[in-house]
């Protein structure tokens, strides 16, 4: 049985880093720590603290690169860099659910009256690492290093995790599956659905400065010769990875670090004048042995949260994690944010779009906006809070955000759902 | 009472042999694929040994086009088996005596009888022992023969 928070939570200050590719100009020279130190510091001058005002950290990472392992933990040195050494910090390590996972337990930090300020920071590069006895900056991708993936292929025990060749796209395409024999429309359907949805969540991504894709799907249907741009998104350019999932339904990999400031409600006023209350939040873990075992996870997450007596009928906005297109669908069903059976209408309707009535992921979402593992629920719920405060620049919605609900999603693997209201 | 006993190496032993085993609650009737030491749907630590069979009813099939250039994973996913060479696909099946669906590897799919089998729907396959480059088997399945 869980309880509403003993102590109300106030959010009081987010970073803004982008996402990125490690390869993109922008990053030349650059790694992980600046990355982490920046996010730090981002999100403390927004709230408008100093490093000495913040009671605890809780870190978000999954690939660790700086000690990979070897009897070292990695965040006392990362402490030091963030200028935050001797304080607490504790490392969540839950895969693509850590930054979410590490946002509750910063909120449990707070309301258990113990910290006051506690600070959610994360970073991850998913796509490149650090080689062994170089500088952390001379980082190199992923494909040349074999044994990045191996540790993990060779050591768990897969009867017990993922199958081996049960990838993210064949898990999560699973969605598709169910919605057809829920719903009973057609598979055509259910792609021009996706298509739709991969086009609407670019729209946002495109005016996004923090997005890691910013050009519009009809630009570039334009330039191959497509005057319709879901006729460029059924064509071969846009091939299908699975049954039901195109390229473009498909999350990207990408660097980038995050901060969230969190602290007691009763002081929030002090640092903020925008402040976003922490409503409730419930998570579910499972594991991926099961079919449909996503969707489960959303149900089980729904119902925690509305035994916990969370209203989940006002919702002005709903950003989730999307790995592949179904998951974003499922998820908005299932929570009630859009009408059960009718999500794929709103979808091809442009009504998920960030200018449109119900809208979903306006940032862009992991399939244009990025994923960055571990960092990814950080720099989700960032996006869900400058929405509330209406500094999301060019993907603001077009209405007040005053409750939104994000929810996350993690291949250790678990689901979270976290309420926000604002308090302005 | 809990007892301390060895899951996994009872399993894969157990595996050398060709036999699958899972474990049965005699309290529920539940069945678990693969072994776990307590019944996931009632709880009980009472769970014994059972054997799953030699087939399983294929409901599913999952293929990914991994030439596509999508998620990498996928195109790791034969380096650890020791036959890197037959087209597998992934399946959701259940064994007979089962009481739960699983994913596993089904043999013998490719891009030129995908539609067929997929046609077939649901069928029984007989068991295929993945022999895995580490030295132990893990279980999939194969199309049967026709």
């Amino acid at each position: 049985m869980t309880k509403k928070l003993s102590r109300p939570v106030s959010v009081i200050g987010t970073s803004t880093l982008g996402q990125r590719y490690f390869d993109d100009p922008e990053y030349d020279g650059l790694s992980i720590y600046e990355l982490w130190a920046y996010a730090c510091h981002q999100a403390m001058e927004d709230a408008g603290v100093k490093p000495k005002d913040i009671d605890k950290v809780v870190y978000a990472h999954m690939a660790n690169f700086q000690t990979g392992g070897n009897v070292l933990a990695p965040v006392g040195s990362m402490m030091e860099w963030a200028g935050l050494r001797g304080k607490p910090i504790v490392h969540i390590e839950q895969a693509c659910a850590s930054g979410y996972m590490a946002f509750v337990e910063a909120c449990d930090a707070v309301a258990s009256g113990r910290y006051d300020i506690v600070m959610v920071a994360g970073v991850e590069s998913p796509k490149h690492f650090i080689p062994r006895e170089q500088p952390a900056f001379r980082i190199k991708p992923i494909r040349e290093y074999d044994a990045w993936w191996h540790p993990g292929r060779a050591l768990f025990d897969t009867t017990y995790y993922r199958f081996d060749g049960v990838s993210d796209n064949l898990l999560t395409e699973e969605h598709g599956k169910l919605y057809i024999k829920k719903h009973g429309i057609s598979e055509e359907t259910l792609d021009d659905a996706y298509n739709a949805m991969a086009v609407n969540l670019r729209r946002g991504a495109a005016q996004n400065p923090r997005a890691c894709e910013r050009k519009e799907f009809a630009e570039t249907a334009k330039e191959n010769g497509y005057d319709d741009v879901l006729d460029y998104m059924r064509s071969e350019y846009n091939p299908k990875i699975t049954q039901y999932i195109r390229k473009s339904g498909s999350v990207l990999h990408n660097v980038a670090a995050g901060a969230i400031i969190v602290c007691s409600a009763d002081i929030a006023e002090k640092f903020s004048k925008k402040t976003i209350n922490v409503v409730d939040y419930a998570s579910s873990s499972n594991t991926q042995r099961y079919p449909f075992c996503f969707h489960q996870m959303n149900v089980d997450v729904k119902d925690a949260l509305v035994e916990n007596g969370t209203d989940l009928d006002n919702l002005d906005l709903m950003i989730t994690t999307v790995m592949t297109s179904g998951e974003q669908m499922d998820s908005a069903e299932v929570f009630g944010y859009l009408p059960d059976g009718e999500g794929y209408k709103y979808e091809l309707e442009g009504r998920t779009a960030y200018d449109g009535d119900r809208p979903i992921n306006p940032h862009g979402g992991d399939i244009s906006f990025g994923h960055a593992f571990a960092a990814s629920g950080i720099n989700m719920i960032s996006e869900a809070i400058l929405q509330m405060r209406g500094e999301a620049g060019g993907c603001q919605v077009n209405k007040k955000v005053a409750r939104c609900l994000v929810r996350g999603m993690g291949g250790g693997h678990t689901t979270v759902g976290i309420v926000l209201e604002a308090d302005f | 009472m809990y007892k301390l006993r060895p899951i996994l190496k009872t399993y894969y032993e157990s595996l050398e042999e060709n036999k699958i085993l899972g474990m049965k609650c005699p309290e529920c009737a539940d069945v678990t694929w693969p072994p776990l030491p307590i019944c996931q749907v009632c709880g009980s630590t009472e769970v014994d040994w059972t054997e799953m069979g030699n087939e399983a009813i294929i409901n599913e099939i999952r293929f990914e086009d991994s030439s596509v250039g999508g998620d990498y994973t996928f195109r790791k996913a034969n380096d650890f088996f020791a036959d890197k060479e037959t087209p597998y696909c992934i399946s959701i099946g259940k064994f007979p005596n089962g009481t739960h669906e699983f994913h596993a590897a089904l043999y013998g799919i490719n891009e030129d009888n995908l539609e067929k089998w997929k046609g077939k729907l649901p069928f029984v396959a007989p068991v295929h022992f993945i022999e895995m480059a580490g030295g132990f088997k893990a279980v999939g399945f194969k199309i049967p023969t026709e």
